[in-house]
C-alpha cells in the first residue's frame, strides 16, 4: 500500500507551503514534493504602472524583506533609463539593505529556527515556538527582541516604514538620515555588536551540539547561486556568481541572467523551479540564500565576518553542502551586516542632503536590477516605454530560487530517514529548554 | 484566563505579522493574555488542529490577506466557523491591496503571464500547475466579500501600536491607573492659559501625572498617553461637558480625540480600526463592561462611556479624518501646483504640501491612521489605509477635493489627463473592493 505523509502547512516560514512524501509498499520513497499554494501575479499587474511606482508596489511581495523589493526595482528602472545616483544615496541604500539583513537574519535565527534546536526536534509542538523560548530564556529572548528592534527601527528611519519602505526613488533617495537619528543609532551600535557576538556563541554551541546532524543529515550537493563584487560577499551590488557542486566558481554580468538562470514550471507548485541553465533541469538545480552566498564568497567584506568565514571553512571545507549549516552561514552574514551598519553610521554621507539627482528622464529600455535579499538573490527585469510606463516585468524572487533545491533536499533526506533509517543512530544533545 | 486567538494568512506578504512582531518588547505584556491556537508563521499547530476545533471555540480570529486562491476562500470560511469575532487584518483583507490591480484582466491572461509567457521559462509546453494546487479565484476579493467581518484594521501594514491596542481592546482589558494625581496638577498652564478654557479638548484632567509635560509646554493639549490617573482634576467636568457634544467637534479637537482613543482608551480608531455591526454589544454579551474602563473615577468612566456611545452610534465619524490631519506639512503654502509632476521629478522640500508642490499625494482622500509616515520621508501618500469615501470614480473625487482645498492651478480635466495611470494612482490598494468596477484598463 502506498503511504502519503503530508505536512500542511509548513510552519514558521513566510508564505504558504506543504510537504508531501509518498512511500511505496517496499518502503522506498517514490516522490517528495514541496507544494507552494499561493502566488499573486505581480509580474502581470505591474504592467501599465508608472515605472517609478513599481518599487512602491513590489515591497508587498514580502513583508519580511520588503527593503530589497523596494531597492531592486528602483535599480532596474535606473538601469533602464540610464540614471546615475549620487554616492550618498548609494550609501544610504547599502545601510538600509544591511539594516534589513540584520533584523531579518536575527528574526530567522531566533523566531523561526532556534525553537527546533533549543527544544529539540521531538518537543511538544505546542511549545516549540519563539514565545516559549522567550518565556524560558528571558535574557536571550530580550536580547533577540532588542536586536530585531534595532534593525527594524533603522529600516524605518531610513526607509520611512520598516514594512513597505518608500524613501528610494529613481535617481536616489527622497531624504537623507536626520543627524539626531543617526547619533541615536550610533550610540546603540556598540551594544548591538556585542549582542551579535553572543548570538554567534549560541549558534556555534548549537552547531557543536548538533554536529552529528549537521554533518550527516541532508548533505546534498547542488549548484549555488550568489552575488559577489570582485569576489567579495556583497548584498547590494555585484555579479551573479554560480558555484558548481565541486566548488568551481563562475561569474556572470546581471544583464546575461537569461543565459544563466532557467525557470522550470513544475506540475505541483506555484513557486517555480530555478536551475543553472547550462547544466539543464533537473541536474542544474541550485540553492540560494546565505549558505550559497558563503559558498560563493572568496572573502567577506568586513574583518570579523571574514574571521567567522575562515572558522566555517576550517570545519566544512571550501564548499559546504550541509543544509543545516545554513544557520551558521546566516550568522556570518549577520556579523557582516552589523559591521557595515557600524561603519556607515559613521560616514557623513548618510546625512548628506545631496542624495537625489535631478537628472532623470524616462526612456525606452529594458533594465535589470539585482540585490541579495535575506532569503536569496533578487532580480528585477523591467521594460519601460519612452514615457516611463512599465510595459513588462520579469521577477526572479529570492525564496523562489530555493524551491527546487528544497525539494531536492527533501527527497534526499526522506530517503535517508525512511530507507536508510539514518535518524536511528544519530547523536542528539539534551534540549537546552523543555 | 488567557483567551483563544487564531491568525490565518490568506494571499499576502506576511507584513501584518511582521508589523505585529515589530512591537517587540511591547508584545511581552500582551502575550500572557493570549492562548494562540493557530498561527502558522510562528507556532507549530497544523491545519487539521484548527479544523478539529468546535465551532465558535476561538474568541478572536485575525484574517490577513486577500482571497486569490480557492484555498484562501475555504480558510476564510473555516475561520468564520471557528471564531466568534473576525478581524479583517490589514489592507489586503480589508480592500484587496495592490494585487487587486490584477482584476483588470481575465484571470487566464494573468495566469498565462506567469506560467506560460515569462522570459526565463524553459519548459517546452509550460502551463498552470494543477497537481495538489488549489486553483485561482476569478478576481482578487477582500475578506468581507466572502464572510461576515466584525472589525477592520486597515493599513499596509497596520501600525504595531494599532494592532496591540486592538487586541487589548477586543480582549476587554482595561487601562490600569498610573499615579494618584492628574496631569493638570503639574501642567504649566494650570493657573494661566488653560487650553480647556480656550475650547481645546485637553485630556489633562483625567490623565496620570508624571510625564515630561512636553505637550502643554509646547502649547499642545494632553492626549492621555500616560493613561488614567486615580483621581481627576477639577476641570474634568469641563471636559465631560465637551464630550457630550461630539457632533459639533472641531477638526483640531477631533485629532486630539483620536489620539486619546488610541493612547488612553486603547481604541485604535486613529489607526484605521473600524467596528462593523455592534461589536461592543457582542463584547458586552461576553461579560466585558460597556466602557473599557473600570474601577476608575466616575467622571473618567463617564467621559469614556460618552465617547464609546458616540462612536457606536456614528460609524462614519472616522471617515471625515484623513492623512492630511496627521501630516506635518503646510497646506496653503507658498507653492502651487501648475502641472502634475511624476515622483522622480525634482526633489520636493520638506515643509510644503506635496500636492501644492505638484505631486499626486492621496493624503486628502485617504483614511487617517498611519501618522503620515510617508510624508515624513518626502514620499507622497499612495492610499494604503483606504479611501475616506467610497465613490465609483475615485480619480474624479480626488481632483475635486484637491482643486477645492489646495493651491492647485490646473483644471480638473488637465489634472486627470496628466495622470497616465489612473487605476495604479487612485485605486492602488482598493480596486478589488470597488464594487462598481467591472474590469478593463
Amino acid at each position: 500500500m502506498v503511504k502519503e505523509i503530508v505536512v500542511e502547512p509548513v510552519t514558521r516560514l513566510e508564505g504558504h507551503g506543504g510537504l508531501r512524501i509518498v512511500l511505496g509498499d517496499d518502503g522506498k520513497v517514490k516522490d517528495a514534493q514541496f507544494n507552494i499554494t499561493s502566488t499573486r501575479f505581480f509580474e502581470k499587474f505591474c504592467e501599465g504602472r508608472y515605472a517609478e511606482h513599481v518599487p512602491r508596489i513590489t515591497p508587498r511581495i514580502c513583508g519580511i524583506c520588503p527593503i530589497p523589493h523596494h531597492l531592486t526595482p528602483t535599480k532596474a528602472v535606473e538601469d533602464a533609463w540610464g540614471v546615475e545616483i549620487p554616492e550618498p544615496a548609494r550609501k544610504l541604500r547599502i545601510l538600509l539593505q544591511n539594516a534589513k539583513q540584520y533584523s531579518s537574519h536575527v528574526l530567522h535565527f531566533y523566531a523561526l529556527a532556534a525553537p527546533d534546536f533549543l527544544l529539540g526536534p521531538f518537543a511538544d509542538p505546542a511549545l516549540r515556538n519563539v514565545v516559549h523560548v522567550i518565556n524560558k530564556m528571558p535574557d536571550v529572548g530580550a536580547m533577540a527582541l532588542k536586536m530585531m528592534d534595532f534593525g527594524q527601527k533603522l529600516c524605518a528611519e531610513i526607509g520611512g516604514k520598516s514594512v513597505h519602505p518608500i524613501s528610494a526613488i529613481v535617481g536616489g533617495m527622497k531624504k537623507p538620515m536626520d543627524e539626531d537619528a543617526r547619533d541615536k543609532f550610533l550610540k546603540q551600535v556598540g551594544e548591538q555588536i556585542e549582542f551579535t557576538k553572543k548570538t554567534v556563541e549560541i549558534g556555534l554551541k548549537v552547531v557543536e551540539d548538533y554536529w552529528d546532524v549537521v554533518a550527516n543529515v541532508a548533505v546534498v550537493p547542488t549548484y549555488y547561486l550568489g552575488m559577489t563584487k570582485n569576489g567579495v560577499h556583497d548584498i547590494y551590488e555585484g555579479d551573479i556568481r554560480i558555484v558548481t557542486p565541486n566548488g568551481e566558481k563562475k561569474d556572470f554580468d546581471i544583464h546575461k541572467y537569461l543565459d544563466v538562470l532557467g525557470e522550470h514550471i513544475p506540475e505541483h507548485s506555484y513557486a517555480t523551479h530555478m536551475y543553472y541553465k547550462p547544466a539543464g533541469y533537473p541536474d542544474g538545480i541550485y540553492r540560494a540564500n546565505c549558505l550559497a552566498m558563503i559558498n560563493a564568497a572568496d572573502k567577506m567584506a568586513t574583518p570579523l565576518a571574514d574571521e567567522a568565514l575562515k572558522a566555517f571553512r576550517d570545519k566544512t571545507g571550501p564548499i559546504s553542502h550541509h543544509t543545516f549549516a545554513y544557520h551558521w552561514a546566516r550568522l556570518i552574514e549577520t556579523v557582516e551586516a552589523i559591521e557595515i551598519i557600524a561603519t556607515l553610521l559613521k560616514d557623513p554621507d548618510v546625512v548628506n542632503p545631496d542624495c537625489k539627482t535631478l537628472d532623470v528622464e524616462p526612456r525606452e529600455g529594458n533594465g535589470v536590477g539585482v540585490t541579495e535579499a535575506p532569503r536569496g538573490l533578487l532580480l528585477y527585469n523591467i521594460w519601460s516605454d519612452a514615457a516611463g510606463i512599465c510595459k513588462k516585468l520579469n521577477l526572479l524572487v529570492a525564496t523562489n530560487h530555493n524551491i527546487a533545491g528544497i525539494e531536492k533536499t527533501l527527497m534526499h533526506t526522506a530517503k535517508q530517514v525512511f530507507e536508510d533509517k539514518a535518524l536511528d543512530g544519530l547523536k542528539l544533545p539534551d534540549p537546552w529548554i523543555k | 484566563m488567557a483567551v483563544k486567538v487564531a491568525f490565518m494568512q490568506c494571499s499576502d506578504c506576511w507584513g501584518c505579522h511582521q508589523s505585529l512582531l515589530n512591537a517587540h518588547l511591547g508584545l511581552l505584556p500582551v502575550l500572557p493574555a493570549l492562548d494562540i491556537v493557530y498561527w502558522p508563521a510562528v507556532v507549530d499547530f497544523k491545519h487539521d488542529s484548527l479544523k478539529a476545533r468546535p465551532d465558535g471555540d476561538i474568541l478572536v480570529g485575525f484574517v490577513e490577506g486577500s482571497l486569490r486562491t480557492n484555498e484562501d476562500v475555504e480558510n476564510a470560511k473555516l475561520m468564520r466557523a471557528k471564531c466568534q469575532l473576525i478581524i479583517s487584518f490589514g489592507s489586503c483583507s480589508c480592500y484587496g491591496n495592490v494585487h487587486g490591480l490584477a482584476n483588470q484582466w481575465d484571470i487566464q491572461k494573468v495566469i498565462n503571464r506567469k506560467f506560460v509567457e515569462t522570459e526565463s521559462i524553459t519548459n517546452e509546453s509550460p502551463h498552470e500547475p494543477k497537481e495538489h494546487m488549489p486553483g485561482f479565484t476569478e478576481k482578487i476579493m477582500p475578506l468581507d466579500e466572502v464572510i461576515k467581518v466584525d472589525a477592520y484594521i486597515a493599513g499596509c501594514p497596520p501600525k504595531p501600536e494599532a494592532i496591540i491596542s486592538s487586541v487589548v481592546f477586543l480582549l476587554g482589558q482595561k487601562p490600569q491607573p498610573m499615579n494618584d494625581l492628574a496631569f493638570c496638577n503639574e501642567c504649566p498652564l494650570n493657573t494661566e492659559g488653560c487650553l480647556l478654557d480656550k475650547g481645546v479638548m485637553c485630556f489633562g484632567p483625567i490623565t496620570s501625572s508624571g510625564c515630561t509635560l512636553k505637550c502643554t509646554s509646547n502649547g499642545d493639549p494632553c492626549v492621555g498617553c500616560f493613561g488614567p490617573s486615580k483621581t481627576v482634576a477639577s476641570r474634568a467636568e469641563k471636559l465631560n461637558g465637551m464630550v457630550k457634544n461630539l457632533s459639533t467637534i472641531s477638526t483640531g479637537n477631533k485629532k486630539n480625540l483620536f489620539e486619546f482613543l488610541t493612547l488612553f482608551l486603547n481604541v485604535p480608531l486613529m489607526a484605521g480600526f473600524d467596528l462593523a455591526g455592534d461589536v461592543l454589544k457582542q463584547i458586552k454579551k461576553r461579560g466585558a463592561p460597556e466602557s473599557p474602563l473600570a474601577n476608575l473615577p466616575p467622571t473618567t468612566e463617564d467621559i469614556a462611556s460618552s465617547i464609546m456611545a458616540y462612536l457606536r452610534d456614528n460609524r462614519d465619524f472616522t471617515e471625515i479624518s484623513n492623512v492630511c490631519d496627521t501630516c506635518p506639512r503646510i497646506i496653503g503654502s507658498k507653492s502651487r501646483m501648475t502641472k502634475v509632476k511624476r515622483d522622480y521629478e525634482g526633489l520636493p522640500n520638506m515643509d510644503d504640501c506635496l500636492i501644492e508642490q505638484g505631486y499626486i499625494c492621496m493624503g486628502p482622500v485617504t483614511k487617517a491612521g498611519c501618522g503620515g509616515l510617508c510624508l515624513r520621508v518626502n514620499a507622497p501618500c499612495s492610499g494604503c489605509y483606504g479611501q475616506t469615501e467610497w465613490v465609483a470614480d475615485q480619480a474624479s473625487r480626488f481632483a475635486d477635493v484637491v482643486i477645492k482645498g489646495f493651491n492647485v492651478d490646473v483644471s480638473k480635466e488637465e489634472l486627470l489627463s496628466q495622470v497616465k495611470d489612473h487605476l495604479g494612482t487612485f485605486q492602488k490598494f482598493t480596486l478589488a473592493s470597488n464594487r462598481s468596477y467591472k474590469g478593463g484598463e
